[in-house]
């Protein structure tokens, strides 16, 4: 079988597009595709929508490099590390972006569906009674307009099976591309995911190409000795890109915890442009690659964070003054 | 609570322990609770340890029952899923809320504005399309406040207790009790009690307003009515018991010892 491995700079290059749609993988401060998303903003890459739910800041990072056109948002925060994405909050009260709200359970479902094949998923009770039901980020004719969009934020309609009880419908999203890191690839494509999965698998089967990140690039047979353990078979992925620490500062699996340093580095880095503009500078632009990325980190920083029994480390100093 | 455990002198606590300790006690034993991380994860865990050793803790991320031996950060740290029964992916969670509702018996929400019914709002101040302030959103706030009993926790502020919030983020009883049958949303759920930082709001099951229950010590009723937006009653109120000493030492000792909460 051909492999799909390739740099973080080529598959990049290759599959993403000004003006894609792009869902990513994990959750807030867990096993988020940070490399991947340093790389799309060193390479420029912009005009993106984003299908999003429980994004933190490396969703945060691509609204303040001013690379979102549009964000399909549920939640975006690294918890109490920087509890509200500020250049998210910044890029909406100053009318910088468009918008669409949901909630964490209707995101998953709608990928679910996507993943699937539906064209929509019916649901009884969400959003009713809200302003997520009565305000619509976007607007009807935008929804109807933008084949980049579903043709509505949703419809309620009777179920035709159970005649008086109202359903809302979902349709299901348009992704163009899922942006996934995992703890061991092949390159094969064949992508094991240790721990949670998110709505991982859900993307990456919804998506029209998919960028698998991994902390290990393994030998195809030791993935397939136990295929039940695999979440993403080797049709699937267009990229494998071998990424150790690729999901830092967030935590993964069996490999390491997040980086509370930067994470408030981060956050204070956000308060004003000039301050931002050296942060994406300096953790960005001014490196060549993700190798450049660890060595500026430090690889002995790193190695501290590695996890043992625990899944996390009983001693990080995570308080607010660090 | 029993009578002979040792209480907490007044002025030896602050009032975010005081409210963790309001909120705990909203918790009984074997309870299924909902709650993301904050001073709801901090008060449910200290049920846990205290009267409620059975209760159970759930996130929004799909993690069942975990034993957690230090704080998370966030609802999809590794620390919130310490030796849980599952781990699942974020689908099952969104199946099991809306399949099984029975099977958990509250969810606890924040949010930056409360109107009288208890409908939040999570996601922005000013107008939706060009607010002032915009916050996180919903996060899994609407789908909890559409199918369970809630539980709130605000900070009590004029500015915050307000007659219509900016922003419906999470339905309460809307605007009564035939509110949530007109929205078509399940009757029998909504929001319980509103823990503040000066004490604790219920709700007139027959008008679905907004009531003061408990007050805490050094609190006065007319406090509440001055700090909230709205017509309060606050007739049928009461002080708050003191929390236990021993409630606040585990809080600081153990729970929160990296102070990243209170």
């Amino acid at each position: 079988m051909a492999s799909l491995v390739m740099t973080c700079r080529e598959a990049v290059q290759k599959f993403v597009h000004d003006g894609d749609t792009i869902a990513i993988g994990g959750f807030t401060t867990n096993r988020k595709p940070y490399a991947l998303i340093r790389e799309i903003i060193r390479q420029g890459k912009k005009d993106l929508y984003l299908e999003s739910s429980g994004a933190g800041g490396e969703t945060d990072l691509l609204i303040g490099a001013g690379r979102v056109r549009l964000i399909v948002n549920a939640y975006l925060s690294d918890g109490a590390f920087n509890k509200i994405g500020r250049r998210f909050r910044m890029a909406i009260e100053g009318g910088e972006i468009e918008f669409e709200d949901f909630s964490l359970d209707v995101q998953p479902l709608r990928f679910h569906a996507a993943a699937l094949g539906l064209p929509f998923i019916p649901v009884r009770h969400l959003l009713l009674g809200s302003d997520l039901e009565a305000k619509w980020g976007i607007a009807r004719e935008r929804y109807e307009l933008d084949p980049k969009l579903p043709p509505a934020k949703f419809l309620i309609r009777e179920n035709p099976f159970t005649p008086g009880e109202n359903l809302v419908y979902l349709p299901a999203p348009k992704i163009d591309l899922a942006l996934i890191h995992v703890q061991k690839a092949s390159p094969d494509g064949t992508a094991r995911i240790e721990g949670p999965e998110f709505i991982d698998p859900d993307i990456a089967m919804a998506a029209r190409k998919v960028i698998v990140s991994c902390e290990e690039l393994v030998d195809p047979e030791e993935l397939r000795r136990e295929p039940w353990n695999n979440q993403i078979p080797c049709l699937i992925p267009s990229a494998v890109v071998h990424l150790p620490y690729g999901a830092h500062p967030s935590q993964c699996v069996n490999y390491y915890d997040y980086d509370p340093e930067l994470f408030y580095l981060y956050d204070r880095s956000c308060r004003s442009n000039d301050t931002y503009q050296g942060f994406l500078s300096e953790y960005i632009y001014s490196l060549p690659d993700h190798q450049g990325y660890i060595e500026k980190i430090s690889p002995e920083r790193l190695h501290g964070l590695k996890v043992g029994e625990k899944n996390y480390l009983e001693n990080l100093s995570r308080g607010n003054g660090v | 609570m029993t009578v002979l455990a040792k209480k907490m002198p007044a002025g030896e606590f602050t009032r975010k322990e005081l409210m963790v300790v309001a909120l705990a006690r909203q918790v009984s034993d074997g309870m299924v609770c909902i709650a993301g991380t904050g001073l709801p994860l901090v008060g449910v865990t200290l049920a846990k340890l205290t009267h409620a050793p059975n209760s159970i803790i759930i996130s929004e991320t799909g993690i069942i029952d975990g034993r957690l031996e230090h704080l998370p950060t966030g609802v999809s740290d590794t620390r919130f899923a310490y030796r849980a029964s599952v781990w699942w992916p974020r689908y099952r969670y969104c199946g099991f809320l809306m399949k099984m509702p029975d099977k958990i018996d509250l969810g606890f929400l924040g949010g930056a504005q409360i109107d009288p019914y208890g409908n939040l709002n999570s996601t922005c101040i000013g107008d939706y399309y060009r607010p002032k302030a915009r916050f996180t959103g919903s996060g899994g706030a609407n789908g909890i406040a559409t199918n369970l009993n809630t539980v709130i926790i605000m900070q009590h502020e004029k500015r915050r207790f307000v007659e219509k919030v900016d922003y419906l983020t999470s339905p309460g009883w809307l605007g009564g009790p035939e509110g949530r049958r007109k929205a078509g949303l399940p009757e029998n759920k909504g929001p319980v009690a509103v823990i503040t930082t000066l004490g604790v709001m219920r709700f007139h099951p027959r008008t679905g307003r907004m009531y003061l229950g408990e007050y805490y010590q050094g609190v006065t009723p007319q406090e509440v009515i001055d700090h909230t937006g709205f017509s309060i009653d606050v007739s049928e109120a009461v002080e708050m018991e003191q929390p236990e000493a021993s409630a606040i030492q585990l809080l600081r000792q153990k729970i929160d010892r990296d102070r990243i909460y209170i």
